[in-house]
């Protein structure tokens, strides 16, 4: 199997440096690194919501566990010196459904645009561990409006459960047990997979077991963004002559319906050990690895749909799932994890941090996802002026 | 699912159709009725009989207009394939069979609803995605029938059980489904309630399970994708252990709405129905209606989303043997433009094929009279992106609608269910049935 050339993460990441323009001396302010921007930087970096805008869109605020800006100020995925999110006056003033407090760790992934490309930036805001997170009754005033939610339902006649769980987050877990052995299912019954035993197993049962330094690799977010003006290819109009291969969408938009940004999680793991996958899993698993790398457990990184359902699913290989609703799990349900909507021009504050899987050795495994953010924190743009793929 | 009064069993349907046809030819030989045309009509008993009436109503009052005797027999639900069958062997039968899924094996008997859908595109718009999927045959480039409306399958659950588990707002997730149905069966002694059984609610439950874990079965150019991967073993495993762990042996062997009888005597915990399980509680106990709510099918596995076959897609035939075929096109093309009529009288069952005759949908699911609360039937807004056509990811092609209406999956589910069979066996013995299928109608 392939694996990461050793200095090739410091090589691209290196190549990338060059290409940029002398960091500019930060201020010392946290405020102060937002405002500094030039001109140009008119996206700005991601804060926390208003405990108003939670419930306005259905969500008990007091209920997100391990909320930036009440929790986590340290800790994973901040290391050494880092913090989470710092106090910014200048959040609310900016966006008014936010509150004062900017989040700078910035957890990169792969959207599912079927490039594998790692592009995609979110800010895990906290964790939503119980159904019951989500209001049933909320009614606030707004000037001569109420903003309502009756039976779950808000005035647009959705519930926010059934929204955001529209919307798939990927975590791949490290499935390799301290004692070295590859556990193939989750230890959380009713999501084992029927394709592999039910022991040994890894643990799921708390919001721990998504943080960064649990994770093999990075991230993938479900390809179901719809752009507000169709440019991303989205179908959703019943006429044939408009998408001639049926609707193929989400009923929403993520940027235009889920307005917390939240996801549900779908773990993925591997049913078959990458040390001994057998004959029909062999040539699959290797075939991923020649073209992804092995991730931090030994098994191949998944970047795509199409490696996850076509061939890692589908072939037995592997085997996805969610969590019991009521908690019983003990995990994290849902993300709430607004993806940032442009990482250009500002919305990467030179104060922010990259949260991605290192290898042992503290290097990336995705240099590119360095690169990008780096570019993207210092000139406003991806590398070369691209896409980041 | 409410059954009509008047539908009659399959036998007395062809005594009834003998008779008629019978009565026609004498009919036929008086001068009274020697300019008068003949429509007949063989339908399936709706779920809900007020449609069934209206239909009548509209039909006679139809016939009036086009100085046309308008003949309506109606079978029940899981008699209509025999029925039609058993029409065009008597070569004497109905100008036009209605089913409530794709006739698509039908296809050599029926004429090309191109047309139809021609005329009424200056009206209504282009032919909708579910209706062009589910009547149009890509070998021979034509429409086998016409589609007018579709009822979609969301889940429907006790929401006071599913609070007692912790999930007042019901599974939102297959795995939800099974963690919580066990529950609920352990600590109230409710099982759930999805239909297993060999009928229109078992096939479309069934059917849709397999397709949101992608076990797919046909590929789009019908060559047979089942067990060619592990998706079918994984839902088949997946459906043991839901059966096992929530389910009830009731499951197997209800007949036509089984699970409908038991949910609304509150014995079952939920299932997948069209919305006249609702309705049918609305009239009968608004206590219990009051405790049912609606949400959209559970979210899918393998990148399959949120996801769910039609209950019923409304599909009209006109037999290439029919005497009034004239009739019978003009006869569909004014049903389609009594959509919003049909909608109303089936009690918002009826979901247009085409969305125009029904402009404010959404505002009639969002204030609905019967409903408590009146926003119940709102979940269904979004209905028709998440519904896609029998068939998929074809079309509804003679192939798979002769697998849906031969019960294979729910033959092939309960093989697993009782024991018979384990998950790669059933699955293998399923492919092989699939693969004679459609190695028969290739060569059609």
């Amino acid at each position: 199997m392939k694996t990461i050339p050793k200095g090739a993460a410091r090589y691209v990441i290196a190549l990338a440096l060059l290409a940029l323009p002398p960091l500019a001396m930060p201020g010392p302010a946290a405020a102060q690194d937002v405002a500094a921007a030039s001109a140009g930087n008119f996206n700005p970096p991601p804060c926390d919501y208003s405990d108003t805008f939670y419930k306005d869109n259905g969500l008990d605020p007091t209920q997100v566990v391990g909320r930036f800006g009440t929790a986590r100020r340290t800790g994973p995925p901040a290391t050494g010196n880092q913090v989470n999110w710092v106090a910014d006056s200048t959040c609310a003033t900016n966006d008014p459904n936010r509150r004062n407090f900017r989040i700078l760790a910035t957890t990169g992934g792969f959207p599912d645009d079927g490039t594998g490309s790692p592009n995609d930036f979110i800010s895990i805001l906290g964790f939503v561990t119980n159904q019951t997170a989500f209001e049933t009754t909320y009614s606030r005033g707004v000037g001569s409006q109420q903003i309502t939610i009756n039976g779950s339902q808000n005035p647009r006649g959705i519930a926010a459960q059934d929204v955001v769980s529209n919307f798939e987050a990927y975590a791949l877990v490290k499935q390799r047990l301290p004692n070295g052995v590859f556990a193939t299912n989750p230890c959380q019954a009713d999501m084992a997979s029927p394709l592999a035993p039910a022991t040994p197993c890894f643990q799921l049962n708390n919001v721990n077991t998504v943080f960064t330094p649990n994770l093999r690799q990075d991230w993938r977010f479900a390809s179901n963004r719809n752009a507000m003006d169709g440019s991303d290819n989205n179908c959703i109009s019943d006429d044939p002559t408009v998408c001639p291969n049926g609707v193929s969408d989400s009923p929403f938009g993520y940027f235009c319906d889920d307005l917390l940004g939240m996801w549900i999680i779908t773990y993925v793991w591997y049913t078959v050990d990458p040390a001994n996958p057998g004959p029909v899993c062999g040539p699959v698993l290797q075939a991923i690895a020649a073209r992804n790398g092995l991730s931090l457990d030994g098994s191949p990184i998944i970047k795509t749909a199409d490696e996850t359902n076509n061939q890692v699913e589908a072939n037995g290989c592997g085997a996805e799932g969610q969590m019991a609703l009521d908690g019983s799990d003990g995990g994290a349900i849902w993300l709430v994890c607004p993806a940032i909507p442009d990482p250009r021009n500002g919305a990467i504050a030179r104060d922010a941090f990259l949260d991605q899987v290192r290898l042992p050795n503290g290097a990336p495994q995705n240099p590119q996802m360095t690169a990008n953010f780096l570019s993207l924190q210092r000139t406003g743009q991806f590398p070369g002026g691209g896409n980041g793929s | 699912m409410v059954t009509a009064p008047d539908v009659v069993s399959r036998r007395e349907f062809l005594g009834k159709a003998a008779a008629t046809t019978a009565a026609a030819s004498l009919a036929g030989s008086g001068k009274v009725f020697a300019m008068r045309k003949t429509l007949r009509i063989l339908k399936w008993a709706h779920f809900v009989p007020e449609y069934d009436g209206w239909f009548a109503s509209a039909a006679a009052d139809w016939g009036r207009e086009h100085q046309t005797k308008v003949v309506i027999d109606k079978v029940p639900v899981e008699g209509i394939g025999a029925a039609a069958t058993a029409d065009l062997k008597s070569r004497r039968g109905h100008d036009i069979c209605i089913f409530p899924w794709p006739p698509a094996h039908f296809y050599q008997h029926a004429i090309d609803h191109t047309g139809i859908y021609q005329e009424v595109a200056s009206r209504y718009g282009a032919i909708p995605q579910l209706a062009y999927r589910s009547t149009f045959n890509p070998q021979t480039k034509q429409h086998f029938a016409v589609a007018d409306f579709w009822m979609p399958s969301p889940l429907h659950f006790f929401q006071d059980y599913w609070a007692q588990v912790g999930m007042p707002l019901g599974p939102v997730h297959y795995g939800a489904l099974r963690s919580g149905g066990r529950k609920l069966r352990q600590q109230l002694g409710i099982p759930s309630g999805l239909a297993f059984s060999a009928t229109l609610e078992g096939n479309v439950t069934l059917h849709t399970i397999l397709y949101s874990r992608r076990a797919w079965l046909l590929e789009g150019h019908e060559g047979v994708l089942f067990n060619k991967n592990a998706f079918a073993f994984e839902a088949l495993r997946y459906l043991q252990a839901l059966y096992e762990e929530s389910g009830t042996s009731e499951q197997l062997t209800w007949g036509s709405a089984g699970n409908v009888r038991a949910m609304l005597a509150r014995k079952t915990s939920s299932t997948t129905n069209a919305i006249s399980l609702l309705r049918t509680a609305e009239k009968q106990d608004p206590g219990v209606a009051g405790q049912i709510l609606l949400q959209p099918p559970p979210l899918g596995t393998a990148g399959m989303g949120v996801t769910a076959l039609p209950h019923v897609t409304n599909c009209s035939a006109v037999w290439r043997a029919a005497a009034n075929q004239d009739g019978a096109r003009q006869f569909l093309a004014d049903l389609i433009g009594n959509s919003r009529q049909g909608f109303e009288k089936s009690l918002g069952c009826n979901f247009p094929i085409y969305p125009k005759t029904v402009p404010d949908l959404i505002v009639r699911l969002s204030k609905d009279a019967q409903a408590s609360p009146s926003y119940k039937y709102v979940e269904l807004k979004d209905a028709l992106h998440w519904t896609p056509n029998l068939g998929v990811p074809g079309f509804a092609s003679p192939a798979y609608m002769e697998i849906f209406t031969s019960s294979l999956v729910p033959r092939m589910v309960q093989s697993v269910l009782k024991g018979e069979r384990s998950a790669t066996d059933a699955a293998s013995v399923a492919a092989i049935e699939m693969q004679r299928i459609v190695s028969r109608w290739q060569q059609a």
